[in-house]
């Protein structure tokens, strides 16, 4: 790397967020992610709302598996801690404890998924599927789009880890695992409001 | 900007988020009405969502145009769902 | 992380680049802005074909088509079209146009090639992010082009494809095309959103020193604002199209009657359709904007209304999506907000106008291909806007939806309108991509001829509309009260075929101009912005050292000053005891 010191703004410009580039990029493209979600969970709700009947009367409990779902959720939870505890360690120079905090984000995210594929086969198995009605429709589709970005999150968390295992991170340049971070946290806050909205109310 | 700044506990935002989403959750086996528990229960989600937002991902000690940036889409979506929804409840 | 690399760095390699990686996968966002061009003119092509054959069969139903005999039996037979291949043209000429061709013409096209260059960057801030934006656009295009090949035809529920029509194959009578359309637009979404978020950060992060907000072209402005409704109304229809998607694959019912809401698809279309067609007007009016100025030896009337009115038609038009639905039976109640909201909008629309008419008022105009461009589309602008106050009335809407009434007021717009701009923007920038300029005879001829056929065209469409010859419809012939709109169908026909004709004119310029034309110097149009410091064409990493900007944006004909203009890295010197005005800024920088 140059003299410039990365983690700020390039030099010589006028810059309105005075963030790096790489941060700034994430944060606008979690603005498009906001939105289309909103396209999925604003359906839904219009939905549940033109079509209350739609849905079981006691609420989605009779057919979802709240106690394994709400696990699942406090595990996303620790995947999100332990995503901030490895920003933390690499910010201050901790490689060691980097390295750990990824690999436990890692293990947590791809559980959180596993979990998730559980939980779909065993509604299927019980004959809630897709084009059973608006009800598992709007369940599939948010949850299955929830758990795709998941996915995705996690392979791009074992790249970050494995370069960070390479040792490419600094406590100077830590770009990668900041911007990794922010898409983690953003999904779990994602779910938060889903599991809330879709299993709990 | 990241070079130094002041971690906030995220022990205690851990710890308060796993006690919300259990009080949530034992909140839907009570026999409340729906009107008090989807305001009680939207009202956690919201919290929660902001703690993560302001502690995990930083808002709190960020620049206010980011701030402003980060929830600039908010609006839209009320501004949809509230308008549909006239479509089928005035 | 190539995104801070200075732009020395990269010539000093000590490797050429193969031809793969300079022209093909080219990080650079000129050949980016170039292969952008390129793909979205093909489709422009493409989609004027299709409208071809459209107005064949409006013209003159029954009667077979020349060149009919190309196309496969299940289109055309014995050289009629049939109706349920009509159904396709319609959805898939606006599909092109609207897709392919206007939107990543502005914004693809203008977005890369400018941005950088016009902020005096090296270029975007995610070069290799700007790549996969157009690489993942390819395949959406042949997507959408192999739709015409698969059992059942391509789609044919429009452009809007509204539900439950486009949702079950029962009633459409077409599945597979359906779905290539869904699946090709979400990855054309994916395409624009990378897109944006690239455009968005870079404009924020990446202007060069001294170019403050309000040292911003308008053009640039423009395509900022875009970036940013671009980022946040294609998400919505990804959404929208992936439920349709379900609806039609996996049996899922979110736009079906039943425990559905058809309606739902409209709103959530419509919620990004209407940004949508912002997006594709707001680009045109920046370079309209740049161009008038330029033309008119004039700084911009009124630069910073122009851009609280940029700002103020894009916060206005995420509120008035429901225009689209005034029949569609919603809750008239809402439908009546959305009329105030529509009404309002026209406001800084006009405040727009009135500010390119103002620019143009007292100065010395030169009536170069780009200026003649740029007028007409203030006057085609000022038509299609118009005629979108009469739609914005609910009372009068529900006459007029669906007529041929909204097609010429669509057509104004995007054609008259966009277009016009794009031909202007074209050959304004052409120099500098090409490092040739185009022939400006020619140029002009192209304009003339596309002027006026395109009026004749489009301006009886209104007439139609009004005696209520509905859109999307095979035949008028077989609706009495149409009877008497077979005249005006074939004059608009015959039009049509003209100006589509004409069009070659343009082709041969550009193709021709490449390797002919007469080679141009860095600013031919003695014109103001940074791009205009750089060869022409520039450079990879566009200067060996960034510019510093010292001046407001349209500096022409300062008081004081020998020269007509005065660049935005120039400093004007200190002149003793003249008069301030003239420059945006109030006095000497």
């Amino acid at each position: 790397m140059s003299d410039v010191n990365v983690m700020k703004p390039m030099p010589h410009t006028e810059t309105g967020a005075g963030v790096y580039n790489e941060k700034l990029g994430i944060w606008v493209f979690l603005g498009s992610e906001i939105m289309f979600f909103t396209a999925l969970i604003g359906s839904y709700i219009i939905l549940r709302v033109g079509n209350p009947g739609a849905w079981p009367a006691v609420g989605p409990r009779e057919v979802l598996n709240i106690p394994i779902t709400a696990g699942n959720t406090f595990l996303l939870i620790c995947s999100s801690v332990s995503m901030v505890k490895a920003f933390a360690a690499i910010a201050a120079g901790d490689q060691r404890g980097l390295r750990l905090w990824l690999i436990v984000t890692v293990v947590m995210g791809a559980s959180f998924v596993g979990v998730q594929a559980y939980e779909y086969s065993q509604l299927v198995h019980h004959g809630f599927v897709p084009s059973g009605g608006i009800f598992p429709s709007t369940f599939y589709t948010m949850t299955g789009f929830h758990g795709f970005h998941v996915t995705v999150g996690v392979i791009c968390m074992v790249f970050v880890t494995w370069k960070a295992f390479r040792g490419k991170y600094t406590a100077q340049d830590y770009r990668g695992v900041e911007v990794i971070g922010l898409y983690w946290h953003f999904v779990d806050l994602v779910w938060i409001i889903l599991f809330t909205i879709v299993y709990l109310i | 900007m990241e070079d130094t700044h002041n971690h906030p506990n995220y022990v205690m935002v851990w710890f308060a988020l796993a006690v919300m989403t259990a009080v949530e959750v034992g909140i839907t086996f009570l026999s409340w009405s729906k009107t008090a528990l989807i305001l009680v229960l939207v009202g956690l989600a919201i919290w929660k969502a902001l703690l993560v937002a302001l502690y995990f991902m930083h808002l709190r000690f960020e620049s206010r145009p980011l701030r402003i940036l980060a929830v600039a889409p908010i609006p839209l979506a009320f501004i949809l769902v509230l308008a549909v929804i006239t479509e089928f409840r005035w | 992380m190539a995104s801070i690399a200075a732009p020395v760095e990269h010539a000093t390699h000590g490797h050429d680049p193969s031809f793969v990686r300079k022209y093909i996968f080219s990080t650079d966002h000129k050949i980016i802005g170039i292969q952008f061009l390129l793909m979205s003119l093909l489709f422009l092509l493409l989609g004027g074909l299709l409208a071809m054959v459209i107005r064949w069969q409006q013209g003159f139903p029954g009667q077979p088509m020349p060149g009919g005999g190309a196309f496969p039996e299940t289109m055309i037979s014995d050289g009629i079209v049939l109706p349920e291949f009509y159904n396709s043209l319609v959805t898939m000429h606006g599909t092109f146009m609207v897709f392919f061709a206007i939107m990543p013409l502005l914004v693809g096209v203008f977005g890369n090639y400018l941005i950088p260059l016009k902020i005096g960057a090296p270029d975007m801030a995610f070069p290799r992010l700007n790549m996969a934006s157009f690489w993942l656009a390819v395949p959406a295009g042949f997507l959408m082009l192999a739709g015409f090949w698969v059992e059942g035809g391509h789609a044919a529920a429009g452009w809007t494809a509204y539900a439950p029509l486009s949702a079950d194959p029962e009633w459409t009578g077409v599945s597979l095309g359906q779905q290539f359309w869904c699946v090709s637009l979400i990855v054309l979404g994916l395409s624009s959103i990378l897109g944006a978020t690239n455009y968005i950060t870079t404009v924020i992060n990446m202007r060069t020193q001294g170019m403050t907000w309000f040292r911003m072209p308008l053009s640039i402005w423009a395509l900022f604002i875009t970036a940013i409704l671009v980022l946040l109304a294609m998400p919505i229809l990804s959404g929208a199209l992936i439920m349709l998607l379900f609806d039609q694959t996996l049996g899922t019912t979110f736009f079906l009657p039943g425990d559905g809401l058809p309606i739902l698809w409209q709103h959530l279309f419509w919620f990004f359709g209407h940004p949508e067609v912002y997006i594709l007007i707001l680009p045109a009016m920046g370079f309209v904007s740049d161009i008038i100025a330029n033309g008119s030896r004039k700084p911009i009337f009124g630069y910073h209304s122009m851009v609280f009115a940029l700002i103020g038609i894009a916060f206005l038009g995420w509120i008035v999506w429901g225009h689209h639905m005034f029949q569609s039976g919603m809750n008239p109640t809402l439908g009546m907000t959305f009329m105030i909201s529509t009404m309002v909008i026209s406001v800084p629309s006009a405040i727009k106008v009135f500010n390119w008419l103002g620019t143009i008022w007292g100065g010395s105009v030169k009536f170069t291909v780009p200026m003649l461009n740029a007028c007409a589309f203030v006057a085609m602008f000022i038509i299609g806007g118009l005629s979108g106050v009469f739609m914005a009335s609910t009372p009068v809407d529900i006459y007029i939806h669906d007529t041929y009434f909204i097609v010429a007021h669509l057509h104004y717009v995007l054609f008259g309108g966009s277009l016009f701009a794009i031909f202007g923007a074209i050959t304004f920038w052409y120099p500098k991509m090409f490092g040739r300029m185009m022939n400006p005879f020619w140029g002009k001829v192209h304009f003339w001829l596309t002027f006026i056929f395109y009026n004749l065209t489009f301006f009886p469409m209104h007439q139609l509309g009004l005696e209520g010859h509905m859109r999307r419809i095979y035949d008028a012939g077989r609706y009495d009260f149409l009877a008497g709109t077979s005249g005006l169908n074939v004059l608009i026909s015959v039009s049509a075929f003209i100006l589509f004709s004409v069009q070659i004119i343009f082709v041969i310029n550009f193709i021709v101009s490449w390797f002919k034309g007469q080679r141009a110097p860095d600013n031919p149009w003695d014109d103001t912005g940074l791009e205009w410091t750089t060869p022409s064409p520039p450079p990879h990493g566009n200067w060996a050292t960034a510019p510093t900007v010292h001046s407001a944006p349209y500096e022409f004909s300062v008081p004081g000053m020998e020269a007509d203009f005065l660049m935005q890295d120039q400093q004007r010197e200190r002149q003793p005891a003249a008069p301030s005005g003239g420059s945006i800024e109030g006095g000497a920088s």
